[in-house]
């Protein structure tokens, strides 16, 4: 499919006043509300070309539909990459990643996937294609409308190509596994983002047995991701080991075979579900409160005699809590409560992921954020008609 | 009365009215615009939003202004109206060294908010050669860049949230952390057209632990530009990567007698920061590329003081100007960085053609080009050769697929350029947010967005 094919399409529903629900790679389908009318279905799967490869410049233009992973695989021969770090990467792809606004756990030391976008060929509800930004790396012509798509969950228009910056591949990686007894938790995540090396991913995890590494018995565990040139990796290693083992941490086992692959895995765990009877949670909040986020959290659950298993990334503060029970019908019975009661523990947590029939019932996205009226009056100037996912973002957007 | 209204709110030492203090705000540090009605110095958010009641009340257009410093007439008035004047909000509000971020208020001087800090082994990153003077507030109004942005990011990564007074006068805060659509990020860049930013929260980074100086010579531009390329695609992104050609050198050495050699084509300033091991690594590297590309020298700062001489050569290259030349115009381009030699070649053809001196110092690693083309005001022939030969150089940077402004704005100055960048659907879009966020244009009018009927959507809509 083409782009022009895609604005054509989109082109008609505007004016014969019906609707499509955008996908990409389907990876992230447990986020946002279902359509709130019966929509068509727009698929950028056809959009899948490298629209211009300069390693030179590095930067990268790629269509909406290409999959991250084809992505890192252009990159890769260049020793480039863009850390964008979305689940199921073999299929999730560049626009829908965008889109959703997707948050990684590199982020601290790469910084958000925005960052990296230095312009845009969005087609709007009407089928216009505009574009912004361009190929170049600075760039201050006008507004910055390529972050403004980023994160709007496909309501302004849908990314037909996104152009990009790319940054030099990190020498090394290395992952180290930690159990984590209860005692030494608090201490050993507080170390981690002041050491001298900080990792470039971090997370406690608790569960997840079927999607990451690690047996965690009655305790939780840390898993730890070092990304550094080889000058330093050795001296960063020992600083790490030396700074849990003062946090009283047992033993750091060094992992260094299959460390992409182990830390894929744990960011697949993020929308991993247990057939029909999971919901999973994503709850932001400040680093140094995640670790009593994740515990309020987990306590609550608890309460309702729901099963946890969770995984905060201690270098954002992110708590990833997915929720389960022995079937989909007792989950059914007391998912919409214990929802009513996270969101007044934490009033912005949202759903990222399951496919518990409830999960419209939920709320989703959280509380309304507090410009929300300037984003519907954005939502309503760019897609007047609601051709674009109709009602499946924040507040209806 | 306008001014009896405005003096009432803010008191007679908070509003301007006299022609001869009103003057002063018809200019930035290049562009005329007109004489405002009335300017304001506000104390507060509140003092902001009472502001911008009595400008609706009486039919004025508001125009934000920093420090003044730009160069394309953003915080000019194009059309009248009050300007909003942010010296006297310049406090740092919070400071939160867990949590490295700060909420400062939009007058606070760029420098100042790192001087403030610096005890607590934290800076602000974004460092645009103004900064000693330049305006966070002005900062995020125009995404200033400055050299670190080469690893940095420019205002925009550095932005975490903003209080906003809108066009009625009503506050509301953004955060990048909000769930919705980026307002944060469409406001940082706009030029003050979508919102009066009167507080930011600002991400603070890690002082690095080690940071390297290095000063290398070229014959000529080219075979300094061909380094530049190279060391990028070896996958070095040091954080600055700044050029000087032989005209400029020169002037900064005359001003400042930074050390920087005067017998060569081109000049580059290369800093790096991050591990001392690596940047140990780092030097050798580098040293290795600049020879291969025909570096005719190559010098380490060695110690604080040789760093910041250096530095304090580029950052004072603009005004160091004034020893060659009566007067200059900066023009700010941005190509892509693997075209850097095409450019500079299309930039000295066109001074050659208009029989300009030109000058060059540069933001190399990002592509971001800022010919300085030398005039002399007094004599109108010139002044026309510069407006001539500095649209020559938007058209040659467009050319090479590059872009109108790098990091300095458009403003009203470069606004008919929008139209060479992008087309009528493009800028559609993005009067599409300005009709949401100021649908009377009356914030900053007559700025970005450009003027004439060959953008019929881009004119305000019809209420």
């Amino acid at each position: 499919m083409s782009i022009e094919a895609l604005a054509a399409q989109l082109a008609a529903a505007h004016r014969e006043r019906t609707s499509v629900t955008i996908v990409g790679g389907n990876t992230l389908r447990g986020m946002g509300r279902p359509a709130a009318t019966a929509t068509g279905i727009l698929s950028t799967a056809g959009l899948n070309a490298i629209v211009e490869d300069a390693p030179a410049d590095l930067t990268i233009a790629a269509q909406g539909g290409v999959t991250l992973r084809t992505l890192a695989q252009t990159l890769a021969p260049h020793g480039t990459h863009v850390p964008f770090d979305a689940p199921v990467a073999s299929e999730a792809t560049l626009g829908g990643t965008l889109a959703a606004g997707w948050l990684g756990p590199r982020r601290h030391l790469y910084g958000r996937p925005r960052d990296l976008v230095i312009g845009s060929t969005i087609v709007l509800a009407d089928g216009t294609l505009a574009r912004a930004g361009g190929m170049v790396v600075k760039n201050v012509a006008g507004y910055d409308m390529s972050r403004l798509y980023v994160g709007s969950f496909g309501t302004l228009g849908v990314l037909a190509q996104v152009n990009l910056k790319t940054l030099p591949q990190p020498e090394r990686r290395r992952a180290f596994a930690v159990r984590l007894p209860e005692h030494t938790r608090g201490r050993a995540i507080a170390v981690l983002s002041s050491l001298r090396v900080p990792p470039a991913a971090a997370f406690w995890i608790e569960g997840f047995a079927a999607q990451i590494d690690g047996d965690d018995g009655l305790e939780g565990r840390l898993l730890v991701f070092l990304e550094c040139s080889a000058t330093i990796l050795e001296a960063a290693t020992r600083d790490l080991r030396s700074a849990l083992g003062r946090a009283g941490v047992p033993e750091t086992r060094v992992i260094d075979a299959g460390v992409r692959e182990s830390f894929e895995r744990a960011i697949d765990a993020y929308v991993a579900c247990i057939g029909e009877r999971s919901i999973t949670y994503r709850v932001n909040g400040p680093l140094d409160e995640a670790e009593n986020a994740a515990l309020g959290a987990i306590e609550l659950a608890r309460r309702f005699e729901l099963r946890t298993d969770s995984l905060v990334d201690v270098m954002n503060g992110d708590v990833i809590l997915r929720v389960s029970d022995l079937d989909a019908r007792a989950l059914g019975s007391k998912i919409e409560m214990f929802d009513d009661a996270l969101h007044d523990l934490a009033p912005r947590a949202i759903v990222i992921a399951g496919n518990h029939p409830s999960r419209p019932l939920l709320n989703v996205w959280g509380a309304l954020p507090e410009g929300f009226e300037r984003m519907r009056a954005l939502k309503h100037r760019f897609d007047p008609h609601g051709v674009l996912n109709p009602g499946r973002f924040v507040g209806g957007l | 009365m306008l001014h009896e209204r405005l003096i009432d709110a803010l008191g007679a030492d908070a509003v301007k009215t006299a022609p001869e203090d009103l003057a002063v705000y018809a200019f930035d540090a290049y562009t005329t615009g007109r004489l405002p009605s009335a300017v304001v110095l506000p104390r507060s958010t509140n003092d902001v939003s009472a502001v911008v009641r009595i400008a609706r009340a009486y039919d004025e257009p508001i125009v934000p202004r920093g420090a003044g410093t730009g160069l394309c007439g953003g915080a000019v008035p194009a059309c009248g109206g009050i300007v909003i004047s942010f010296t006297r909000m310049n406090r740092l509000l919070e400071f939160d060294p867990v949590r490295r971020r700060a909420r400062v208020q939009p007058g606070l001087v760029n420098l100042e908010l790192s001087k403030q800090i610096a005890s607590s082994g934290l800076f602000y990153a974004p460092d645009p050669s103004s900064q000693k003077v330049s305006t966070i507030g002005g900062n995020v109004a125009t995404n200033a860049g400055g050299p670190h942005c080469l690893s940095y990011g420019t205002t925009v990564n550095h932005v975490l949230g903003l209080e906003i007074v809108d066009e009625r006068g009503d506050v509301f805060q953004t955060s990048i952390d909000d769930t919705g659509y980026d307002l944060t990020s469409a406001l940082v860049g706009s030029e003050g057209t979508l919102g009066i930013v009167t507080a930011v929260w600002v991400r603070l980074l890690r002082q690095p632990e080690s940071t390297r100086v290095w000063l290398a010579t070229f014959p000529d531009v080219e075979a300094a530009s061909d380094a530049v390329s190279a060391i990028v695609a070896n996958g070095i992104v040091p954080t600055a990567l700044e050029m000087m050609d032989r005209t400029a050198a020169r002037a900064v050495e005359a001003a400042f007698h930074a050390g920087y050699p005067t017998d060569c084509g081109a000049v580059l300033l290369i800093e790096n920061a991050g591990y001392e091991d690596d940047m140990q690594a780092c030097e050798s590297a580098l040293a290795a590329i600049a020879r291969e590309r025909g570096a005719t020298s190559w010098r380490a700062a060695r110690s604080q003081n040789e760093r910041d001489a250096l530095w304090a050569g580029r950052k004072g290259a603009a005004g160091a100007m004034g020893r060659i030349s009566p007067n200059y115009y900066l023009q700010d381009v941005c190509v892509r960085r693997s075209t850097l030699p095409k450019a500079l070649h299309a930039v000295e053809e066109i001074a050659r053609t208009y029989r300009l001196t030109v000058a060059n110092v540069f933001h190399a690693g990002d592509g971001n080009l800022h010919p300085m083309l030398c005039y002399d005001k007094r004599d109108p022939s010139q002044v026309q050769a510069v407006i001539e030969s500095g649209n020559e150089i938007l058209r040659a940077a467009i050319a090479l697929g590059g872009t109108v402004s790098g990091e300095h704005g458009i403003g009203f100055e470069k606004r008919e350029a929008m139209t060479a960048v992008y087309s009528t659907d493009d800028l559609a879009a993005m009067a599409r947010v300005r009709d949401v966020f100021d649908p009377q244009r009356v914030l900053n009018p007559e700025k970005i967005f450009p003027s004439g009927s060959a953008c019929p959507e881009v004119r305000p809509q019809s209420a």
